[in-house]
């Protein structure tokens, strides 16, 4: 089967007025193009890198090895029980090789097209919620329903003088976000991935020095490397790697890093 | 008022209302299920109290409590876990928690002491170990050695010194360490930490507790 390594896009609009979808999933951040088609038909597209569906993680193990990036596993859950019409997933450097191969075998098993694209988008969308004083949990359920529009969200909200970091992918269990203060800033892919350039790596690898920052990894993903190397380069930095649900410990690292390095809670 | 570290194994308790407290220790497993303290912390201290203290920060709060240093490593042992805090000219500088992989060394160790019979005071570091870094799955390397014709003491005097290795490494092989928490009180591992080792015995997080109570009021 033919892999689609790019946003060929008169292949898309010959695939979507053939058979006029009204519901697909994206994995990573398709590029804007063909998120742009997809909000002008009004065709409704759900996130599969979210936990959309509540099934158990045992039901991938016949599709993806049992140690394996949970993103992914979710990808696999989402895309097995949710009732789409086609699967557009990036495989470009804004997303990560992984995503290939689960695209390989996702074209293999599903009877649905899965169309892969790679997004090298380079024109900047700003990232105001990154930056905004809010709720960590809401700042990155508003980054991550972004990527679904074309579109910046309109009304951008202010920047806050921060007060913690957080950097790293949205994490697949969004509990670990409960504990940061409101003054969070939100750096790494995430902030890519608001700014609509998931491929920019020097984006992805701004960070605050003067401010205590976790530095978030999913596990068995290739940004473990990354993060930690980061993590390494701050004066007030927590490596955190977590997999498929937050554990206490995890929770209670979080908690005491924020509260020893002085973060205002 | 009562301060207490719910740990896995054993709870310790600070009666703050007596007129000279002393911390004390009772098995967890004996513990009444409608006890309730002021303050607590430790895997059981949701259970017990009205507030509770994450261990990360009553072992951070009790070490600087405790330590007259500004640079220091602190790592607690305890039944379940490792867990440790590592500041620089007072400022926190490094912390991990090992909760889920490695777990329950400090239990495997009591059980195999009272399963064999051993006094751990007696016991000399052996020079080989078992590279350990789970006390349930390092148990097979005792039987296995027990097996090959080692003997039973040498064979966990293998494992103890692993585990204390294993702890050691976890902790970032620091040329020196302050060790809080229940292997305090195993000479075997102690000895088997190959750094300098100060012990702070295992009122750690209980001193902890008290600082931070104290400095609510």
């Amino acid at each position: 089967m033919k892999l689609h390594t790019s946003p060929n896009l008169d292949e898309i609009r010959q695939l979507l007025d053939r058979q006029h979808p009204r519901q697909v999933g994206i994995v990573g951040q398709p590029p804007r193009i063909v998120i742009a088609e997809l909000n002008q038909r009004n065709i409704e597209i759900l996130d599969l890198d979210a936990m959309l569906v509540h099934a158990d993680m045992e039901s991938t193990v016949t599709i993806l090895p049992r140690v394996y990036c949970a993103i992914l596993r979710t990808v696999v859950i989402n895309a097995l029980h949710l009732d789409l019409e086609a699967i557009f997933i990036d495989i470009g450097p804004g997303k990560c090789d992984s995503a290939l191969y689960v695209a390989t075998i996702l074209q293999e098993k599903l009877t649905i097209p899965v169309l892969t694209t790679v997004n090298l988008d380079d024109q900047p969308c700003g990232h105001p919620q990154c930056l905004a004083e809010l709720d960590l949990t809401e700042k990155f359920l508003a980054i991550t329903e972004g990527v679904k529009s074309a579109q910046p969200a309109p009304n951008p909200p202010p920047p806050c003088r921060p007060s913690a970091g957080f950097w790293g992918v949205p994490p697949r269990d969004f509990s670990i976000l409960a504990n940061f203060p409101a003054t969070t800033h939100v750096y790494g892919w995430s902030r890519c991935l608001e700014n609509k350039t998931p491929a920019n790596l020097a984006l992805e690898m701004q960070i605050n020095l003067e401010i205590p920052t976790v530095f978030f990894a999913q596990s068995f993903c290739a940004k473990t490397a990354l993060a930690r190397h980061l993590a390494a380069r701050h004066p007030k930095a927590l490596y955190l790697d977590i997999d498929v649900h937050t554990t206490n410990s995890a929770r209670a690292k979080v908690q005491a890093f924020l509260e020893l390095s002085g973060a205002t809670l | 008022m009562i301060l207490a570290d719910f740990g896995t194994s054993y709870s310790k308790f600070l009666d703050l209302s007596a007129a000279d407290p002393q911390p004390r220790i009772l098995p967890t497993k004996d513990l009444d299920r409608s006890l309730h303290v002021a303050l607590a912390t430790g895997h059981n201290g949701k259970r017990f109290s009205g507030e509770y203290v994450n261990e990360l920060i009553a072992l951070a709060r009790g070490a600087e409590a405790l330590i007259p240093e500004s640079s220091y490593l602190v790592l607690d042992c305890g039944s379940r876990d490792i867990k440790y805090i590592r500041y620089q000219d007072g400022q926190l500088l490094d912390m991990g928690w090992n909760a889920e992989c490695g777990a329950s060394m400090g239990f495997t160790i009591e059980l195999l002491e009272r399963y064999y019979n051993l006094d751990f005071s007696q016991l000399p570091v052996p020079k080989k170990t078992f590279s350990v870094t789970c006390g349930v799955l390092g148990i097979s390397d005792i039987f296995d050695a027990i097996t090959s014709g080692d003997g039973e003491s040498e064979a966990v005097a293998r494992f103890v010194k692993g585990i204390a290795i294993n702890a050691y490494r976890f902790a970032g092989s620091p040329a020196k360490l302050y060790l809080s928490g229940g292997l305090c009180d195993n000479p075997l591992f102690v000895k088997s930490l190959p750094c300098q080792v100060e012990s702070l015995g295992r009122f750690v997080l209980l001193n902890g507790l008290r600082r931070i109570q104290l400095s609510k009021s």
